[in-house]
């Protein structure tokens, strides 16, 4: 094999097709923070939310489930640590929770009536979405039934811990939760149509 | 209202049309090439096929008064089409991006025309007598991402456009030579190329996918990828805008928009049918679809199938239910509205407009 032709055979590769050349462009989307394109969003440590949480509590005791779930909608979590985050997850499917499905319809349509309601419904999407992943991601539930959002809040560390997670009284628990978001999930798109899931996934701001 | 016209042209999308001023003549972009129809009758037929790119041609426009035809593609060249009395001579214009031309358009006094690009550009192109050329100049900065649609201001000078870094931005393209110096606007007063005269970004932040300046050009309106519009009341040069309103829309994202008079913005997407939001300074709202109800859908035609008892037991054979044709968009369009433009005008509003979409239909309609 004479050198000309492995000199050929070289050239001819397509590796070159693999090199990422945006890396090799100074002002290229790869050499920038991409995130500088955006406003900065205030950040929300645990302990706001969990102050958060208390008022929507009380609020729920109260009897004011509109009020509690405006209240929890208001003040998304997108700029926090992972575990204000899900503090605040807990505390939405807390309220959602606790509303009566007859209610649903009724309560969002006027939510999305008012001030600033279409932003509240796509806020309250993201939480559906995100508390999906959450609950069957894993199947664990908390011993007040809610469904728990469990990366952080089983923290044990054994080797068996999924075994240890499975049964079956939390897998139902699981299963009656998804069931509550997902019959909520429908309510949303009926009043705010299927723009709110296009935001969802559009938006930056993710909870 | 009147039924829309509807023209099927084949089973193809079309990327963008572009009417002439004399509405005779309709050029499409489909595939790597411009087909350009001639109105007979009520209909269009095929005339002549522009064919100098080899990649998929992403924009076309026709030029109102010099007839001239631009059209960019992803072969990362533009060019211009002459026409003569042996048909459209192509002249390729000196563009110098890396990436693909995504958008095309003239600007109002014709003497020159903006390429939006996949390499984080807007190259404005323009004339040079002295070697009969067409030669562009790039605007930049702060550009970070591929633009998906430009659109001018009346005055030729400032050019808007919509990038999917979620940014609708307005600059200042003025060529030395070829414009005349603008008069001052809430825009801006002193305007070197280059000038960012604003920014803007709305909520979510989602791709831009349209903009358009108002008439008088002092509001400017985009559409983005959250199913959203914003409209912009600038100020003055430096300050803050006056207004900007956000509607969030209850519909899938919209593709292209265009104001009628400075009240109402029509725009249409991914609901395959063309929406109305009125409004001003106060605030915006959709006023409903430009779709009638039922009647009145010519060109879909063989739709009032009778309902015998053989026709049902075909159907239960066929599919396994009785069904009346639900692969049948109830709209005139049958897939996504790529884009929208004005076809008639008269006394500053838009009486009819066409538009073009994925199904391979151009529709003129009746605002």
């Amino acid at each position: 094999m004479s050198i000309i032709q492995q000199h050929t055979q070289a050239t001819l590769s397509d590796a070159w097709r693999t090199i990422n050349i945006d890396a090799l462009t100074e002002d290229s989307p790869v050499n920038f923070d991409v995130s500088t394109l955006h406003p900065p969003l205030p950040e929300i440590s645990e302990a706001d939310a969990r102050a958060i949480n208390g008022q929507v509590r009380q609020l729920l005791r109260g009897g004011d489930a509109e009020g509690a779930l405006r209240g929890c909608l208001e003040m998304p979590v997108y700029n926090g640590s992972e575990a204000a985050k899900e503090t605040h997850l807990h505390t939405v499917i807390e309220v959602l929770q606790s509303i009566k499905a007859s209610e649903m319809t009724p309560m969002l349509q006027r939510i999305y009536g008012q001030q600033g309601g279409s932003e509240c419904l796509d806020v309250l999407m993201k939480y559906l979405y995100k508390g999906m992943g959450a609950t069957s991601s894993s199947s664990a539930a908390d011993g007040s039934g809610r469904a728990t959002p469990a990366r952080a809040m089983t923290p044990q560390a054994t080797g068996f811990s999924q075994v240890g997670q499975r049964p079956m009284a939390a897998n139902e628990s699981t299963g009656s939760a998804m069931s509550v978001l997902l019959s909520w999930h429908e309510k949303v798109v009926e009043v705010a149509g299927l723009g709110c899931i296009g935001r969802v996934m559009t938006d930056f701001r993710r909870v | 209202m009147a039924a829309p016209e509807v023209h099927h042209l084949f089973h193809h999308p079309i990327a963008d049309h572009s009417f002439s001023a004399d509405r005779q003549t309709l050029a499409i972009a489909r595939d790597t090439q411009v087909e350009l129809y001639g109105r007979v009758g009520n209909a269009f037929k095929l005339k002549d096929e522009l064919k100098g790119h080899d990649k998929l041609v992403t924009s076309v426009d026709i030029a109102p008064n010099t007839g001239r035809i631009v059209t960019c593609s992803q072969d990362r060249n533009a060019l211009v089409w002459e026409p003569s009395p042996t048909g459209y001579k192509p002249t390729l214009v000196l563009l110098r991006i890396s990436r693909a031309a995504t958008f095309v358009r003239w600007s109002p006094s014709e003497a020159k025309f903006a390429v939006g690009s996949g390499d984080r550009v807007i190259a404005i192109c323009y004339f040079e007598e002295e070697n009969d050329w067409w030669v562009s100049k790039h605007l930049k900065k702060p550009i970070r991402s591929t633009i998906t649609s430009v659109a001018w201001h009346p005055n030729s000078v400032l050019l808007a456009a919509g990038s999917t870094d979620a940014h609708a931005r307005v600059f200042s393209a003025f060529i030395k030579g070829t414009d005349q110096r603008p008069e001052p606007s809430p825009w801006g007063e002193r305007l070197p190329f280059n000038t960012v005269c604003g920014e803007f970004l709305n909520n979510s932040a989602g791709w831009v996918h349209a903009v358009a300046f108002s008439p008088s050009g002092d509001a400017l309106a985009y559409a983005a990828h959250d199913s959203s519009i914003t409209v912009v009341y600038p100020s003055a040069p430096e300050q803050p805008p006056k207004a900007v309103i956000s509607i969030n829309t209850q519909l899938l994202p919209f593709m292209s928009l265009f104001w009628n008079g400075e009240t109402e913005i029509i725009a249409a997407g991914y609901d395959c049918e063309a929406f109305r939001f009125q409004g001003g300074e106060q605030g915006w709202q959709l006023a409903g679809t430009l779709e009638k109800a039922k009647a009145g859908r010519p060109g879909l035609g063989g739709e009032d199938r009778e309902e015998s008892a053989l026709n049902m037991f075909k159907q239960m054979d066929l599919k396994g239910k009785v069904s009346n044709d639900d692969t049948k968009l109830k709209t005139v369009h049958q897939n996504t509205v790529t884009m929208l433009r004005p076809f008639e005008e008269s006394g500053g509003r838009v009486t009819k407009f066409s538009s073009s979409g994925v199904d391979g239909r151009v529709v003129i309609w009746h605002t």
